[in-house]
């Protein structure tokens, strides 16, 4: 599921990144890899705040649904 | 001279090292992207003196946002003699992931371990020592916040850099190691430097590398042909990231030992549980704003105006009357700062003036120091504490780290006009001043939401246009009693910020229509603001503010007095019903039907031309609105208090204005704050509206000389003559918006009626028209 949809206070492994390659290789340098953890700690709509490697990271909503997680 | 740069993540304290280092005060804030230029000092405590590089932050070597390119080019090209990596300890492996990296140049590293405080403070430990022998580079232990470990630092960082360091990579154990190191070995045979680094870019297919080496492409081209992964396929980025993570936390990770293990919510994730609430979060926002402004303009602060006895509040018949509040009421902070530094310069003024008098008699030398230099700079520095005051406020906001929280938080709403989140730090810096927050919009990943930004920012208003605001605003209050001054200036505030919404919602219909950049922010730790760090960033504002008067205003005012004094054939006027003779007034004539539509132009009787000349001259610099009426206003006064028949009589003023004005001077008004402002509103016959308009169009056109030259170097090519085509047809659309509508609330008159309908009109229009053509030709989705 999408990391918009995703139950929050949970640890999750991310599975895919579908967004555009730009996107996805900084999501990539500041450590949302394919099956590294990510948490999601709060969120409002679909905009999410996700813990990823001890860092707070803000996604916007359009973001939270290319990120997929299980 | 050794040049040692320093690179790190984002908001790990690079700027922070810098300063201790250096002994320098550059601008440091809680949120990332503070630093977007690199910035050079010297560090003189050790045995030579070294040049120390700051470098704008960075996740990895393949930059996402055009800051971040600055600080690869620096490390690849430059070559320093050291790379001091600053890794922030509380955040590890993401911080080693851009480690990682550097390593595989060709250049001494040295590891600063910053934020071991903090660390320590939670109970986690770091074995540095083993942590060095891992890496196979030195690392030191720092708190750049407390400044120990420093010296450690630069003696290992100047041992490193007499040796030779050849690049390392962590990549020697992954799948694709044989084709990173056949092309690695490829690039050494065409004599690369670096040719490690350049590799494994290339292999990851990072853009400016393959647009470097377009032959050796080929060879990973081939390979992935017969490669596959179960997991990433043959997409190398993601493999290499991959890869680097996992060796991190293998090898790196293990070496730092925590007191409780597991996440727990810190007390900064309470905050934000409030502070980004969906509901609660920007309603917050709004009421912060509201509390800045308040601060700094209310002449009825907290609102207790109607509760406080008036006398008690302005403490009239004592020396201190007005200083602290009026009629109104308590005056907030920035308005006594304000009023204390207006004692401060017309006392200062005063002596300067009698002093010149005891030496010389010579009316010109009197005229030019008085009316025209003191009355012009005087005026501009009263404001000065107040705008300080404003940058104050907004620096405690980067600096708690609130600020990410509201480009996090107002994401969802600019993305319905056409921008992220994230141009919103660039945007409310623009209430400091345009400059800097245009430079700071290097951080916006997206080429046109860059150009969006950097033409919206001047919308914000700055603190040069702030005593035109407060001045103006305080001048109609008085002349036309029409509410309370601070509540005209909040309003224009918004004014201004709806107009940069419209016109970014207009710009991305039309000329820069695309796909809106996602929002990806990381959101720093809460922290109480450093007293320090808010000093060292007023002051650098204050001495800028300061060198503007005292240059470009001081420069000007001197040049509004000749050309007001003089004719074209260079003789003096002494005669002040010859002053519609002189250069300005020609000058001021010859423009001032361009500003009829908007209501400061040829409608003006008599010296009616004066808005048009300040108006002009705030094109240089904003201060130079207000510097220009002082200086203005007080040749008119100094003529009239002497032979004001004259005026009439030579058609200057009609009798009408003359009593006004004799009036106003009678009642001893004259000592308030924006006295000469009214007195040139009387003299020139100017309307509430067109007053407003003018304030408006200060607000909205070309803001100075040195943002049109910064907005010059921050967009692409070509792009700046549109840019200023766009701020010179906004300020005149808005501005004659806002004289129509003014004036058809000020009188009901048909033609104010007829013209505001016909504009709404062509607006619907205008918004029906860029629907249909947007529909029309939908945009190629990528």
């Amino acid at each position: 599921m999408p990391i918009a949809l995703a139950p929050v206070g949970q640890t999750l492994k991310v599975l895919k990144v579908t967004a555009d390659e730009n996107t996805k290789r900084h999501l990539e340098d500041i450590g949302i890899t394919v099956n590294s953890e990510i948490q999601v700690i709060s969120r409002s709509g679909r905009t999410s705040i996700c813990l990823v490697k001890n860092s707070r990271l803000a996604l916007d909503g359009n973001l939270s649904m290319k990120i997929l997680v299980a | 001279m050794k040049r040692f740069a320093l690179a790190g993540n984002p908001n790990c304290g690079k700027t922070t090292l810098f300063n201790a280092l250096t002994g320098s005060t550059a601008h440091v804030g809680n949120w990332p992207g503070v630093t977007v230029d690199k910035k050079e000092g010297v560090y003189k405590k050790g045995s030579e003196p070294i040049s120390i590089i700051d470098l704008p932050g960075i996740y990895s070597l393949s930059p996402y946002t055009p800051e971040e390119v600055v600080s690869r080019n620096y490390i690849l090209d430059e070559k320093p003699d050291c790379v001091i990596n600053i890794v922030d300890a509380t955040n590890l492996e993401r911080n080693l992931y851009l480690t990682t990296q550097v390593m595989e140049m060709d250049v001494p590293i040295v590891i600063a371990l910053n934020m071991m405080d903090a660390l320590e403070k939670q109970g986690d430990k770091i074995d540095e020592k083993e942590l060095t022998k891992r890496l196979g580079v030195p690392v030191v232990k720092i708190s750049a916040l407390k400044g120990t470990g420093i010296q450690e630092l630069m003696e290992k960082a100047i041992e490193s850099s007499n040796e030779i360091r050849k690049g390392k990579t962590v990549l020697e154990g992954c799948e694709i190691w044989h084709l990173i190191n056949d092309v690695r070995i490829a690039l050494d045979g065409q004599d690369i430097e670096n040719p490690l680094f350049h590799a494994i870019k290339l292999v990851e297919n990072d853009e400016i590398e393959v647009a470097m080496h377009q032959n050796t492409i080929k060879m990973v081209e081939e390979f992935k042909k017969t490669f596959e992964n179960e997991l990433f396929g043959t997409d190398f980025e993601a493999l290499v990231a991959d890869a680097r993570y996992k060796y991190i936390s293998k090898y790196y990770s293990p070496l730092m030992s925590k007191k409780d293990k597991g996440v727990k919510l810190s007390k900064s994730d309470k905050a934000d549980k409030v502070l980004t609430n969906k509901w609660v979060g920007i309603p917050i926002f709004l009421a912060i704003l509201f509390a800045i402004f308040h601060l700094t303009f209310s002449e009825n602060f907290l609102f207790l105006g109607g509760v406080l006895n008036d006398e008690w509040v302005s403490l009239s018949g004592t020396a201190f009357e007005g200083l602290f509040g009026s009629g109104e009421g308590l005056a907030s902070p920035g308005v006594i700062l304000f009023n204390l530094m207006d004692v401060i310069t017309a006392t200062i003024s005063g002596w300067l003036g009698a002093g010149l008098e005891s030496i010389t008699s010579t009316p010109w030398v009197l005229g030019l120091v008085n009316d025209g230099i003191l009355a012009g700079l005087c005026g501009v520095l009263s404001f000065v504490p107040q705008i300080i005051f404003l940058l104050l406020c907004l620096s405690i906001l980067e600096d708690t780290g609130y600020m990410a929280r509201v480009a996090f938080i107002l994401d969802r709403i600019f993305r319905r006009f056409g921008v992220s989140g994230r141009a919103f730090i660039p945007m409310i810096m623009g209430f400091g001043c345009s400059i800097p927050a245009m430079v700071n919009t290097r951080t916006l990943a997206d080429e046109r939401e860059r150009t969006l930004t950097i033409r919206a920012i001047p919308f914000f208003t700055c603190g040069a246009k702030l005593p035109i605001l407060a001045a103006v605003t305080g001048a109609m209050a008085m002349a036309f009693n029409i509410g309370s001054a601070d509540l005209i200036t909040y309003a224009l505030y918004v004014v201004g910020m709806a107009v940069a919404v419209i016109t970014i919602l207009i710009m991305r219909g039309t000329t820069q229509r695309g796909e809106i950049a996602p929002f990806i922010m990381e959101l720093p730790a809460y922290h109480a603001p450093g007293f320090k760090g808010l000093m060292i960033h007023l002051w650098d504002k204050t001495k800028h503010y300061v060198k503007k008067v005292f240059t470009i205003i001081l420069a000007s005012t001197i040049i509004i007095w000749f050309v007001s004094n003089f004719r074209w054939d260079w003789t003096l006027i002494s005669d002040p019903s010859q002053m519609n003779e002189s250069i300005l007034a020609s000058v001021g004539k010859f423009m001032q039907p361009i500003f009829t539509p908007l209501g400061f132009g040829s409608q003006l009787g008599g010296l009616g031309w004066v808005f048009a000349v300040a108006a002009i001259l705030g094109l240089i610099a904003k201060e130079n609105v207000i510097a220009g009426f002082l200086t203005l206003a007080s040749v008119i006064l100094a003529m009239f208090t002497v032979q004001p028949d004259i005026l009439v009589n030579a058609g200057v003023l009609s009798p009408e204005i003359l009593s006004q004005i004799e009036a106003l001077i009678a009642s001893g008004e004259f000592g308030e704050e924006g006295y000469e402002v009214v007195a040139m509103i009387a003299a020139t016959g100017i309307e509430w509206p067109g007053l407003i308009s003018f304030i408006v169009f200060n607000m909205t056109t070309i803001p100075c000389f040195a943002a049109v030259a910064t907005a010059k170097g921050e967009l692409g090519k070509g792009k700046i003559k549109w840019t200023l085509l766009f701020w010179i047809a906004t300020s005149f659309i808005a501005s004659a918006i806002t004289y129509v509508f003014c004036t058809m609330f000020a009188t009901w008159s048909t033609w104010s009626i007829i013209v505001s309908i016909v504009i709404i009109a062509l607006m619907v229009f205008a918004i029906l028209g860029i629907r249909a053509y947007n529909e029309k030709r939908p945009l190629k989705s990528k």
